[in-house]
């Protein structure tokens, strides 16, 4: 096994990356060449449902994972300027600014963006979409289906249900539509189970690091994500994901952690900061801190156990995804998570660009501590534009951090 | 001021109650219910028996905010979050969110979390309008906030809610008269009085708003034409909170002869039916009429109404009035702008964060504005 000094700590390369590099150079080729494969693209919101698109033979192009590799090639802040400078406020979501701008410029990791023929938006993880779609709906003057989820502060209602249940209706008619050919519920039905199987590979392959050392961090997690997001429901997502899989078991058999050293573990809240990982993962690894879990990949991992991926299943489960629910569910899932993975404490990155995961994280760290006795740090910096980062004051909070963390465990 | 009618100078009295000295004027036979935006149907809570309060962001010294909001959040949440953290607002014996924007979504969490008011209730409202479904689902959202509001406060009849929707719209109706006299009149009601007067009806008791709104209109002269001068000007934004903006339009040389206020001229927008069955009348009102930059009506919804508007009122030119941080209203921002060019119309955007700040230069940018638009 290849293994890199990362001052003073043993990181490990996850094998497969090279698998998912060919795989994802494969989807994006795919996507920016559309009529090479006879397909028609659609531009898909992260929480949207995914599997008619793919059981309609439609191709999805993720605005928001582009915005991601935008982020992580450190593009973002070139593609922001340029929606700014066409009117478009600083204070914007960055993902949205940077597809925007990407829109205006022609540029970007894979130059200009592929021209949409329809769009699909769901409002299950932010009302930005919901603007920022309409945008691109003028823009590329192309329809738009709105797949609205009320967010639920309790429990989810009846009526809300029915109401999100009938929609999902509506997007096979309105897919039928943009697509001139009819819903094959077989298809479908092929479809939701290789979503369904690549749901649960994930799951399985996040549980895994409750192992001790962890096998994989939550920064190596955040790159292994992109199929989960743009490839549920094919074959190939299935297929890459028990390749990793059987690499990470390997590595509990022989208790060989992501890192040489695992002395602190810790729980990451909120978006990466893509333009950062590596230095934060070294900064982190140095000091012997592991992030073994995380509540933005477990996102993917559904947690609803009556799944059964009908189309009402399936509402109802993208209904109820992570960042729809309250801050009370919210902290429950870090208590649980801090619990499982029995962590020392946890990171919460303050997302100048994510209102709905960043509102509500400082009283949810007083609330998380008071509840399990981990200390828990606020990090303020945006999930693409480093404009908006100070490095330097970040890692010195994280040093201190890690100095109270390393005083609780001993005391 | 001695040349104010006596319902002006009433107005000024309730707009001038800090939320602090807000509990002892209040109507004893009315439960003070706080709520933040039109998407809370006032008529509800008032058939209830309770007293509707907007919630309107006043200028307040932020210092307990900042360890449960992050900073980029409007001055609307800040204010309102700080007000209740200081004390201010525990008069209050529920607080309803109607749901537009993540921050406002947030925020409602947020203000559970500190438990300080015994009730509250979000309302929501589906972000979709065009959908042949929102309507069915947004009467069942309202009949559970009915139910709510039974456990909760007082039994909502169908007579009381009807009576309700009758005098609210009997406001509207008073206060589209005022908007109608000062696009005919400009300067008949100065700038600063009507922001009064706007902002006085979230605030007090909706029978004694509509007796000073009748006797303010019977004390104006019916017939005023002529622009007297002023140029005449649209306005877009968030809301009214502070009369400072409509005066220095006004001291500029410009008159607002209509709005696209989120407690403005949006509120006409909210007059209901009253020949069907009212929790109807409130839903089908949301969907048919109303539309905020947080809610979806079609990718071109929000530039038509705009440029219809504007080309309406026969404005000169348009001022967008933005919260600073709100991204309704900022994702739009470009497009409308870039619509207005398209029919020569000038426009100018003013960011406000605080009411109580940065006046100085948004004058200087407005005189400029509408020396501007004098010209052409």
């Amino acid at each position: 096994m290849t293994e890199q000094k990362l001052d003073a700590n043993l990181y490990r390369p996850i094998q497969s990356t090279g698998a998912y590099r060919r795989l994802m150079i494969a989807y994006y080729f795919m996507v920016k060449h559309p009529s090479w494969f006879g397909k028609k693209v659609a531009w898909i919101t992260s929480g949207g449902p995914v599997e008619p698109l793919y059981a309609m033979g439609a191709l999805p192009f993720y605005p928001e994972n582009y915005g991601a590799m935008c982020g992580a090639s450190r593009m973002s802040p070139s593609l922001c300027e340029a929606a700014e400078h066409k009117g478009y406020s600083h204070d914007l979501c960055s993902y949205a600014l940077t597809d925007i701008g990407s829109y205006f410029t022609g540029k970007g990791p894979i130059g200009r963006l592929p021209k949409p023929d329809f769009l699909v938006c769901g409002n299950n993880i932010c009302g930005t979409v919901i603007k920022w779609y309409e945008i691109q709906a003028r823009a590329y003057n192309v329809p738009v289906f709105f797949f609205d989820t009320p967010f639920i502060h309790d429990e989810i209602q009846g009526h809300t249900l029915k109401y999100v249940q009938g929609q999902m209706k509506d997007y096979i008619s309105f897919l039928e539509k943009q697509l001139k050919r009819p819903f094959s519920e077989t298809r479908f039905e092929k479809v939701s189970n290789w979503s369904l199987e690549t749901i649960a590979l994930w799951k399985e392959i996040l549980e895994l690091s409750r192992h001790r050392p962890a096998p994989i961090a939550a920064f190596d997690a955040f790159i292994h994500m992109a199929p989960i997001v743009t490839l549920r429901g094919t074959r190939w997502a299935v297929r890459y994901y028990k390749r990793l899989k059987k690499e990470l078991e390997e590595r509990v058999r022989t208790k060989t952690g992501a890192f040489g050293r695992e002395e602190i573990r810790l729980i990451w809240d909120n978006i990466p900061i893509w333009y950062d990982i590596r230095n934060l993962s070294k900064l982190l690894s140095s000091n012997g801190a592991v992030l073994v879990a995380d509540t933005y990949t477990s996102a993917w991992a559904m947690e609803e156990p009556n799944l059964t991926y009908s189309l009402d299943g399936m509402a109802q489960a993208y209904a109820t995804i992570h960042l729809n629910r309250s801050l009370d569910y919210k902290v429950k899932k870090m208590v649980n998570l801090i619990q499982r993975y029995e962590a020392d404490g946890f990171i919460m990155h303050s997302n100048r660009s994510c209102k709905p995961y960043s509102l509500g994280q400082y009283d949810m760290r007083r609330e998380v501590t008071r509840l399990t006795g981990k200390p828990g740090l606020v990090i303020e910096a945006d999930h693409t534009d480093s404009r908006s980062y100070a490095p330097q004051q970040v890692e010195k909070q994280i040093l201190m951090f890690l100095d109270i963390v390393r005083g609780t465990k001993s005391s | 001021m001695e040349n104010k009618s006596p319902s002006i100078r009433e107005f000024e009295r309730i707009v001038s109650l800090e939320y602090k000295d807000m509990g002892s004027h209040l109507p004893e036979d009315r439960i003070p219910v706080g709520f933040f935006c039109p998407y809370a149907p006032e008529e509800m809570l008032h058939a209830a028996g309770a007293l509707p309060l907007r919630l309107m962001g006043p200028p307040i010294k932020m210092s307990r905010v900042q360890a449960h909001l992050p900073p980029n959040c409007c001055h609307l949440a800040k204010s309102s979050l700080e007000s209740l953290l200081q004390g201010e607002l525990d008069f209050l014996k529920g607080i309803i969110f109607s749901h537009t924007c993540d921050v406002m979504q947030g925020l409602s969490d947020i203000l559970a979390f500190q438990k300080r008011i015994p009730l509250q209730f979000n309302l929501m409202i589906p972000s979709n309008l065009r959908s042949e479904r929102s309507l069915p689902y947004l009467k069942e959202e309202c009949r559970r906030f009915k139910d709510f509001l039974e456990t909760n406060v007082g039994v909502v009849t169908q007579e009381s809610l009807a009576g309700s929707i009758r005098l609210f719209n009997q406001i509207r109706e008073r206060v589209q008269r005022l908007y109608q006299l000062r696009r005919k009149g400009p300067g008949l009601i100065s700038g600063n009085d009507f922001a009064q007067i706007i902002r006085a009806g979230y605030q007090m008791d909706r029978n004694r708003y509509l007796v000073l709104l009748d006797e303010l209109l019977n004390g104006l002269p019916q017939e005023h034409e002529g622009t007297g001068g002023f140029v005449p000007v649209y306005l877009i934004g968030n809301m009214i909170h502070s009369p400072s903006y409509l005066t220095m339009i006004e001291e500029a040389g410009a008159s607002v002869v209509y709005d696209n206020l989120c407690s403005g001229a949006r509120f006409l927008r909210l007059m209901t039916r009253e020949d069907i069955d009212p929790i109807d009348g409130l839903a089908e009102r949301y969907i048919s009429s109303f539309l905020c930059p947080a809610k979806h009506g079609g990718p071109t919804a929000h530039l038509e109404t705009l440029i219809q508007e504007v080309e309406e009122s026969g404005a000169k030119g348009v001022i967008f009035l933005f919260y600073k941080y709100c991204e309704p209203h900022y994702f739009d921002y470009p497009d409308l702008k870039k619509a207005l060019e398209a029919k020569s119309i000038p426009s100018l955007l003013l960011e406000v964060d605080d009411p109580a700040t940065s006046l100085g230069q948004l004058k200087i940018r407005i005189q400029a504005f509408v020396e501007m638009l004098s010209s052409v």
